[in-house]
């Protein structure tokens, strides 16, 4: 093999107490994908901002090219060629895209030269196989496109070690297919690719070498084809999570929670029909676009039908506002937890307490903060929440904990119905098994349940029902038994119509 | 029409958003101020906006970095006092050197300012506020309670924004307005093809990206605040020029107004987007309503302040409204055509699939 | 003396009246007070020279106590009075002296300081209510400087013509005050053929108030007199209509510096102004803030006393403020093109 393009060496790095990395070493080849797992927290966010330069290691030394280099912040990280992309994609919304290509580019002279810039950014766009308008401003682009500017970046600045982190977390399965193509062509190119990524398949597909590191330490470096997927979770977690994809029994029972009846939103999703049991889990699934968080928000109440009706335990609700729906007994946990769920800043208690603040006011109207903190204080270790203790801020978690804190404010309800929109996108194993398991307890305790989500086997192991859509179209109901991985794809991507057509 | 105005970047956008509510504003007060559309309102506007639309500039290239200066009022009230008693001690000083003191002390300011928000960390909100008391007592200090009269300084610097550089009708064009626009297009200039000016708008767009992006972020900041100050600065140069008689009140609150034009002009106060041209007809449009509402009767004096303060909102809200409705119309367009490429290249390839 | 020409004729003749009824106080000087003289805010001219002339007081009375000239900066005026007001009381200072911008929103303070035996004195703009003030040293009287007003107008319209007002703050009450007694005297025959054709407020800043005039010209193109009673307007209009060539047109005049004025009063656009003697007001505020403080004056209506080189002094109702008490000083001094140039020396 050739040399290594960068060595860590003995890298450790502690934050006060903490110690974050732990004598890690790892060497990136030219031309490999080197995938690196391990569970949240386990310290690969330390490494990859040692590798940017973001953070100092604390002991141990970074090579390039053979040579010892200390790399002093980002701009440093850039001018040695490593450049990180990430999950959530770090563009600027206010400018377009060929400026946000050739933003830290140096050799570009006094003044912008706009028509050759946008030149030169269609090129290197279109090398990574995309069409994106470069003229467009940025907070236009999907998750995908901002992904490749990000990339496109990194090419315009002759990159040598591109890291991707959880690239494909955000992405519909065709744009992730993309993505993993364009990954794969650049190590071809003769760039090192670190690829982080919790879904343990497409590290099969792509990666040369798989590096498993758990609590800042170094687990194992393996080429692909000795590795195992139960081997590999069993070395990131440190211990048997079992196969948290088998298919947990059926719990449904024969009332009917929850009825659906061509529910429409004009010019967005139409004749959605289903009725949910108590005791059931229905997922839906479908590509991205399919509308299914729509169809969510407004049995929700946060963007009403503008026909069809909702039925619940039996009767008719007319639901125009989410306090209809908290009213009804439905409970929707979202997707986007910064957004719509938590508030970062906030303590973990303040947070559950939130839904339900007129459960913790005494007499006078005052807030009883112990009780609030005993709820809190239940729900962690019921939940698993691991955090000392629940008056620390939120947003310090990671996010398979957050997820948790999220679940708890919805619990606090006592919902009979509850929606779950991507309740596992971004954690890893661990956590996504416990959640797995929290959503079939509710359901067990004669809860009602709606998952949308976009990781198949999830649906499968999930779902006792799944409901595919595709465009605002309901596809089809199958049930657990029907269901398969091909016959869901076939239908959100609308194969089967046309195959039946020919 | 549509077709033209897709072809328009938002900023462009905003600026015609603007024009059109500057437009409603001066056919309002026609119908309701007599003698109100003249050559004679133009020279008023265009006079009193010269200073303004300097503070408005430098403001715009604090904010689009996600900061704020609330110190330019101090600034411009002690470079006005300093650059008057410099004068009207050497009365032989020349323009050139008077301004390049002006424009140098003030950069000082905005570099005390910058220095304090980019390497020791404390936000600009809290700085300049804190810098805004200090800058003031300075002036206190230094003046001695003594203040700048038109008498002493020299005719060429008293006559000079007022002379007259050409005339279209009753229109005037005078030098401090002329030399107030030039230095607004010359910013904007550097603002839209200097490379080094993405910067600006690359740190307030998404700071922790700026930083990963090899980005020099203190560095940035620590210049927009000092050629805020520079433009500050000069500000307090036309100032003295323009009001002679310079006491320790000079410039007291023109940081909000610089704040309101701005933001009035389109630059989002979050950062990251807006242009000086924007601000510029901000500043145009917060001294259109300012000064006609003197003089619509119908308005008392106490409720002036109140009534500017709705119809800087409303005129806020009807460019927002326009702006999104522009916005809207063109991102459905733009869906539109988007959704015919997928149906496409889904066509073509379930028809892969099928063979 | 100067030739100058003076007015108050009526307040000369009420000080002689009272003089004649009681008995003067001759102050003595050498005992202890500490003083405190808080303007409006520091860095303004005519606060200066009031603390020249108490200065000069504080000397001639041999006060082996403190004279302390303090005042909050511009842009903190309100906060910062109330704060030193606070202050002076808890350090137990025998008196402040208050030129107030703070409305009645000191009074708490100032009431409180009283409690805590400093006494109150106001000069140049008292108390409106007259809560928390022992007595206030009014510079003029405030219902003649409203008669002066309306014969420079008089004088400079030639009897005939519109005037519009630019004062400082809408609630700024002297400013108030003045246009009210001058408001009242236009009603006199004299003034038949003078139109008030309105009120505006220039915020005592420069840019503001030199925007208003030249609004009012536009608004009012047969004004004939801008009268602005506040040094800040007074000068902003006058450079306005300078710099638009409006001087042959529209005359400036009110309340003004001769040192800021002198340029505008030889050019003809300003051509008569008026306005008293800091310098004298300090003085005589010192005078009586010291008899107050040393136990010498009551402070009560009636009582009379004498103010070293300006004489006798007496403390009477104020006619503006019923319940409330000042001291008159007057007269004050218009300003001509045969006088302004040796003023502004």
């Amino acid at each position: 093999m050739a040399q290594p393009i960068m060595q860590l060496r003995g890298v450790s790095k502690s934050f006060g107490m903490t110690h974050a990395l732990t004598d890690l070493s790892l060497d990136l080849y030219p031309g490999e994908v080197h995938a690196l797992v391990g569970e949240n927290g386990a310290g690969k966010s330390t490494m990859i901002k040692i590798m940017t330069g973001v953070y100092q290691p604390t002991a141990g030394d970074i090579h390039v090219d053979g040579g010892v280099r200390k790399i002093q912040g980002p701009q440093a990280a850039r001018d040695l060629g490593v450049a990180a992309i990430y999950q959530e994609p770090m563009v600027f919304p206010d400018l377009d895209v060929t400026e946000n290509i050739f933003i830290s580019a140096r050799s570009e002279g006094l003044f912008r030269r706009p028509a050759r810039q946008a030149r030169k950014a269609r090129d290197l766009i279109a090398r990574i196989g995309m069409e994106t308008d470069v003229d467009q401003v940025a907070s236009g682009l999907t998750l995908a496109e901002q992904q490749a500017v990000e990339i496109a970046r990194a090419l315009s600045e002759d990159v040598r070690v591109l890291i991707m982190d959880e690239p494909t977390a955000s992405l519909s399965a065709h744009e992730a297919t993309r993505l993993r193509g364009i990954a794969r062509s650049l190590a071809a190119e003769g760039v090192a690719v670190v690829y982080i990524s919790h879904r343990l398949e497409e590290i099969f597909e792509i990666a040369d070498r798989v590096t498993v590191i758990r609590d800042g330490s170094h687990i194992s470096t393996r080429d692909i084809a000795e590795v195992t997927p139960d081997g590999m979770i069993a070395e990131m977690v440190g211990r048997d999570v079992g196969n948290y994809l088998n298919k947990a029994p059926s719990t449904a029972q024969d009332e009917v929670a929850l009825q659906i009846t061509n529910l429409t939103q004009s010019g967005v999703f139409e004749d959605i029909d289903f009725t949910l049991h108590r005791g059931e889990v229905i997922c839906m699934a479908g590509l991205v676009g399919a509308r299914r968080t729509d169809v969510a928000l407004s049995i929700f109440g946060v963007e009403p039908a503008t026909s069809g009706t909702i039925r619940v335990f039996g009767q008719d609700h007319q639901i125009t506002h989410p306090r209809q729906a908290m009213d009804a007994g439905i409970a929707y946990v979202s997707e986007d937890r910064r957004k719509l769920g938590l508030a970062m800043p906030m303590p973990i208690r303040a947070n559950i307490s939130v839904a339900t603040l007129g459960g913790f006011l005494n007499r006078w109207g005052i807030l009883n903060q112990d009780a609030e903190r005993e709820v809190a204080e239940n729900y962690r270790t019921r939940l698993n929440i691991r955090t000392p203790d629940v008056e620390i801020p939120v947003g310090t978690l990671s996010g398979g904990n957050q997820q948790k804190v999220m679940l708890a404010k919805w619990l606090n309800m006592n919902p009979e119905i509850l929606i779950f929109d991507e309740p596992t996108r971004g954690i890893d194993v661990g956590a996504k098994a416990e959640v797995h398991d929290l959503i079939r307890e509710f359901a067990a305790a004669g809860g009602a349940a709606i998952v949308i989500s976009s990781d198949l086997p999830e649906v499968l192991a999930l779902g006792d029902r799944i409901l595919v859509m595709r465009e605002g179209q309901q596809m089809g109901l199958l049930t657990a038994q029907e269901a398969t991985q091909e016959r869901i794809m076939v239908l959100a991507t609308g194969q089967a119509e046309t195959m039946e057509a020919s | 029409m549509l077709r033209i105005l897709d072809k328009l970047n938002p900023q462009a956008l905003r600026i015609l958003a603007l024009l059109l509510v500057v437009v409603a504003v001066l056919v309002f007060f026609s119908l309701v101020v007599p003698n109100y559309l003249n050559g004679r309102l133009f020279n008023r506007i265009s006079s009193s906006v010269a200073i303004m639309a300097l503070l408005a500039t430098a403001q715009t290239l604090v904010i689009i970095t996600r900061n704020i200066d609330l110190s330019i009022g101090s600034t411009i009230g002690f470079v006005a006092f300093a650059t008057g008693s410099l004068i009207t001690n050497n009365p032989d000083l020349g323009p050139v050197i008077l301004v390049a003191y002006a424009m140098g002390l003030g950069a000082m300011f905005g570099a005390i300012n910058g220095a304090l928000v980019a390497f020791a960390k404390v936000p600009s909100i809290i700085v300049t506020l804190g810098t805004l008391a200090l800058f003031r007592s300075a002036l206190v200090e230094y003046s001695d309670s003594k203040s700048i009269s038109t008498a002493n300084l020299p005719e060429w610097l008293v006559s000079f924004p007022n002379t007259v550089l050409w005339q279209w009708g009753q229109m005037q064009f005078r030098a401090a307005f002329v030399a107030a626009v030039l230095v607004v297009i010359l910013v904007h200039i550097a603002l839209t093809r200097l490379r080094a000016a993405r910067k600006l708008y690359a740190i307030g767009s998404n700071p922790e990206a700026a930083e990963m992006a090899g980005i020099n972020t203190r560095k940035t900041v620590f210049v927009a605040f000092v050629l805020a100050g520079a433009l500050a600065g000069l500000g307090g140069f036309m100032f003295l020029a323009r009001f002679g008689t310079i006491t320790v009140v000079a410039g007291l609150g023109l940081e909000l107004k610089s704040v309101a034009a701005s933001v009035v002009g389109g630059v989002n106060i979050f950062g990251g987007s807006g242009t000086v041209i924007g601000a510029l007809l901000g500043a145009v449009l917060v001294d259109l309503i300012d000064t006609s509402l003197v003089r619509w009767q119908l308005v008392s004096e106490f409720w002036r302040e109140a009534v500017l303060g709705v119809l800087i909102l409303l005129s806020v809200a009807t460019d927002a409204l326009l702006m999104r409705r522009l916005m809207a119309a063109r991102q459905a367009r733009e869906h539109r055509k988007a959704e015919a490429k997928i149906a496409q290249e889904l066509a073509s390839t379930n028809r892969g699939g099928a063979e | 003396m100067k030739s100058t020409k003076t007015l108050g004729l009526l307040a000369a003749l009420m000080m002689s009246g009272a003089s004649l009824a009681n008995a003067q106080t001759a102050l003595e000087g050498g005992q202890e007070a500490d003083m405190v003289l808080l303007p409006k805010f520091l860095g303004i001219l005519v606060f200066d020279q009031a603390n020249e002339g108490a200065q000069e007081a504080h000397a001639e009375l041999g006060n082996p106590g403190e004279l302390l000239f303090v005042g909050p900066t511009p842009e903190n005026s309100v906060a910062g009075q109330i704060e030193i007001m606070t202050t002076a009381a808890t350090q137990g200072q025998g008196a402040v002296m208050l030129s107030n911008n703070a409305g009645d929103q000191i009074a708490p303070s100032a009431v409180a300081a009283q409690e805590a035996g400093t006494r109150v004195v106001t000069w140049d703009s008292p108390i409106p209510g007259g809560e928390g003030e022992d007595v206030f040293v009014a510079q003029v009287d405030f219902g003649s400087i409203g008669t002066v007003m309306a014969d420079m107008a008089h004088s400079i319209l030639g009897g005939e013509g519109q005037m519009a007002v630019l004062s400082a703050t809408p609630d700024a009450a002297n400013q108030n005050a003045w246009i009210a007694s001058m408001q009242e005297a236009l009603k006199g025959d004299k003034y038949a053929n003078i139109e008030l054709v309105d009120i505006v407020y220039g915020d005592d800043q420069a840019e503001v108030s030199y925007n208003r005039a030249l609004s009012l010209v536009d608004q009012y193109p047969d004004l004939g007199v801008i009268m602005s009673p506040t040094t800040v307007g007074i000068q902003a209009s006058a450079k306005a209509m300078q710099d638009e060539g409006l001087c042959d047109q529209v005359k400036v005049s009110g309340l003004g510096l001769p040192s800021e004025m002198v340029s505008y009063t030889m050019n003809g656009c300003a051509p008569e102004f008026a306005l008293w003697d800091f310098r004298d007001l300090g003085y005589l505020t010192y005078y009586t803030a010291y008899g107050l403080a040393t136990g010498q004056l009551t402070g009560d209506i009636g009582e009379s006393f004498s103010a070293g080189r300006m004489g006798d002094f007496a403390i009477e109702e104020d006619p503006g403020r019923p319940g409330s008490k000042r001291i008159l000083m007057g007269p004050f001094t218009v300003y001509t093109s045969e006088n302004v140039e040796a003023a502004a020396q």
